[in-house]
């Protein structure tokens, strides 16, 4: 009930962009990419203050195991990409950088169900790779209901079958939780109940956050690849 | 680490910000006597700072400057006796940052023929190495000339081995963390000098 | 910065007009290439190619279909590619781009002129055939994505699983063989400055060459051809780079799975 699916997360696997991170959760195969700070445009857009943050979540064509995907974000994605994008805002020192853009972009390469937590999870660790400064590196777990009992992380399967499902994005340092979403039916117990398992459940992933940081310098490379294998 | 602890006191940290009396670590970096060094992160220019820049548009008064930066960077053409045309690649030095960041240099020298190489702005002083040791060896083994600034642009010019330069200037920039950096920089060098001719 | 251009046009060409590259490399060498087939499950066929520090996925689906009007027992291939905004300081979101078109429409050229896929067997009953989906995802841009994409669709053919298709509807998750291909399609790409020209442009040599020309070969033939960019090539030049692409395109097979 408390067990995480397998979780990889590789750091610095792209050439061009800022900052990258791959991530592999259960069968779900994300990347992330970041650019920034850079000049924000459209020029109409920038903010004298601050940097404005931007994000995309994607799903490739032949992300799914049912048909093959069509082009253009469905709703789904973009409020991803919207829900994503706050909880960033919520941590990147954004006032450094006025008039500037930083782009966070998600691919879902491969998808099974919690994308949008293993999403959260990559986005941090290549913002963290651009060197892009932030209050936090934030983690990312969802918690459900599976007859009766709360667990934590479900799959596909699980979360279509389940009686709610619960994603949840902290900020380890205070704990605030920074993406916060939930469906299906629970008590105030099974919720508090569900809290603390993500709470549990995100320590983890944030130790795999760090070391895929601290492998980048312990092993470093001139020539970056995504090896998904 | 984002997030992490480095004082239980309200320090004042460059890189870092203070919570309810303690301060954090914004970046990912090292932390040693006091000191924050990111190991990543976008230039953030300074005056005095000398940089290498790249004329990207001519204007009426002067010169916009690419440099790396999200923010212009514009050269009055008061301050210099040559003129410039859009792609010739200077050094200068920062004179002035404004509230809104952008950025004025002057005191330029146009760079003669070569190449851009660009690094992460953290590791440039580590491939200008103490009393610009690192930047002489690279010159020697390869007959080059090299600029480095500090916003990440390095030149590298002459009829030299440039390729080899560059190989050079990124290996340091990977391996700008480690110890023991300058003598396997040498050794490379003098290693692919024999074969590169 | 793209007025950049002219900058990096006169740079490249002094160092071509000495007979050198950038990296060192010589006029007909590749950089280093390295390929991944079958990395997702959830795609009947997938693989990753990279060529430098060009980075290019590929992923094949498939779905049922109507067939074309005037090919009703032919089954539909269709070939797209997407430059992502991830890949490059240079690529935007939003729709696909004019680069992003050609490059699809390249590649899907080559396997289709080749018919290495025998799309007849694709025939289910009337009124349905399969239709196979090749989507190009552009990772990492670093020049040359037009090799690097055929060599991905490529490695993700030959790696591709058949699905199982049970009264007119595909059974996911379950396979019947894998995908037969008669023959493996590769590219050459070049690029051309001034009287030189060179094969697998790296990103700076892209940014200041006058055109470029990719030849899409076969063990035996030519099989698609593309020229881009506002120069030009003679005859002479276009029969020389037809041989080496030949030459070159054994090299690339050799390379492939199976």
């Amino acid at each position: 009930m408390d067990e995480l699916r397998p979780v990889k997360i590789v750091a610095r696997v792209l050439n061009d962009a800022d900052g990258s991170a791959y991530i592999e959760w259960g069968k779900n195969k994300i990347l992330a990419g970041v650019y920034g700070p850079s000049e924000c445009v459209p020029r109409h857009e920038q903010s004298l203050y601050r940097a404005v943050v931007r994000c995309r979540y994607n799903m490739a064509p032949f992300s799914g195991m049912e048909e093959h995907g069509r082009s253009g974000p469905s709703r789904r994605s973009k409020e991803l990409s919207k829900v994503i994008k706050e909880s960033f805002e919520n941590v990147i020192i954004s006032e450094n950088f006025p008039k500037t853009q930083i782009e966070i972009f998600v691919e879902v390469l491969q998808s099974d169900g919690g994308t949008r937590c293993a999403a959260v999870t990559a986005a941090a660790v290549a913002l963290a790779d651009a060197g892009i400064p932030m209050k936090d590196m934030i983690s990312a777990v969802a918690v459900c209901k599976i007859d009766g009992k709360m667990a934590v992380d479900p799959g596909k399967e699980e979360d279509n079958f389940g009686e709610s499902d619960m994603p949840i994005a902290f900020s380890p340092r205070t704990g605030e939780l920074l993406l916060y979403q939930m469906d299906g039916l629970l008590t105030r117990d099974e919720l508090a109940e569900g809290l603390k398992l993500a709470r549990d459940a995100s320590e983890k992933i944030r130790k795999l956050q760090v070391d895929a940081i601290k492998k980048v310098y312990e092993e470093p490379k001139e020539e970056r690849f995504l090896i998904v294998k | 680490m984002p997030g992490e602890l480095l004082s239980d006191r309200a320090d004042r940290i460059a890189y870092a910000f203070v919570d309810n009396g303690k301060a954090y670590s914004t970046v990912v970096g090292l932390f040693a006597e006091g000191k924050l060094v990111p190991l990543e992160g976008p230039y953030e220019p300074l005056p005095e700072d000398y940089i290498v820049g790249i004329v990207a548009e001519v204007k009426f008064s002067g010169y916009s400057v690419d440099m790396n930066t999200a923010y212009s960077a514009f050269l009055s053409s008061r301050e210099i006796r040559e003129r410039y045309s859009m792609g010739d690649a200077i050094f200068a030095k920062v004179s002035m940052v404004d509230e809104v960041r952008s950025v004025e240099v002057n005191d330029a020298k146009k760079l003669p023929e070569g190449r851009l190489v660009k690094v992460s702005s953290v590791k440039i002083p580590r491939i200008i190495g103490k009393k610009n040791s690192m930047v002489d060896t690279i010159k020697s083994a390869t007959g080059c000339d090299i600029f480095a600034g500090r916003n990440g642009y390095v030149w590298i010019a002459g009829k030299g081995n440039a390729n080899l330069a560059e190989q050079a200037v990124r290996m340091i920039e990977v391996q700008a963390h480690t110890t023991g950096l300058t003598d396997r920089v040498a050794a490379f060098l003098k290693s692919e000098s024999g074969k590169q001719q | 910065m793209e007025s950049i251009n002219e900058v990096k046009r006169d740079s490249l060409l002094a160092l071509l007009s000495a007979g050198k590259r950038a990296d060192g490399r010589g006029m007909h060498d590749y950089r280093k290439i390295t390929l991944q087939p079958g990395v997702t499950q959830n795609a009947e066929g997938s693989a990753i190619a990279t060529i430098g520090k060009s980075q290019v996925m590929a992923g094949i689906k498939f779905d049922i279909a109507k067939p074309f009007p005037d090919r009703p027992t032919e089954g539909v291939l269709s070939t797209s590619a997407d430059l992502l905004p991830l890949a490059s300081h240079l690529f935007e979101t939003g729709p696909p781009g004019d680069e992003s078109i050609e490059l699809a429409r390249v590649v899907d050229r080559g396997i289709r002129s080749a018919n290495i896929i025998d799309l007849n067997s694709f025939f289910i009953e009337a009124e349905k055939v399969l239709a196979l989906y090749i989507d190009i995802y552009v990772l990492d841009h670093d020049g040359n994505l037009i090799d690097a994409s055929s060599l991905a669709s490529m490695a993700a053919l030959l790696s591709c699983r058949m699905p199982k298709i049970e009264e007119g509807k595909i059974i996911r998750g379950e396979y019947a063989g894998k995908l037969p291909i008669k023959e493996k399609v590769v590219t050459c790409t070049f690029g051309k400055l001034g009287e030189r020209i060179f094969l697998d442009p790296a990103l700076d040599e892209e940014k200041g060459m006058d055109c470029r020309l990719t030849f899409a070969t076969t063990s035996q033939h030519i099989c698609a051809g593309q020229k881009g960019g506002w120069g030009a090539f003679s005859e002479k030049d276009l029969l020389h780079l037809a041989d080496i692409s030949m030459e070159k395109g054994a090299e690339l097979r050799a390379l492939l799975p199976g």
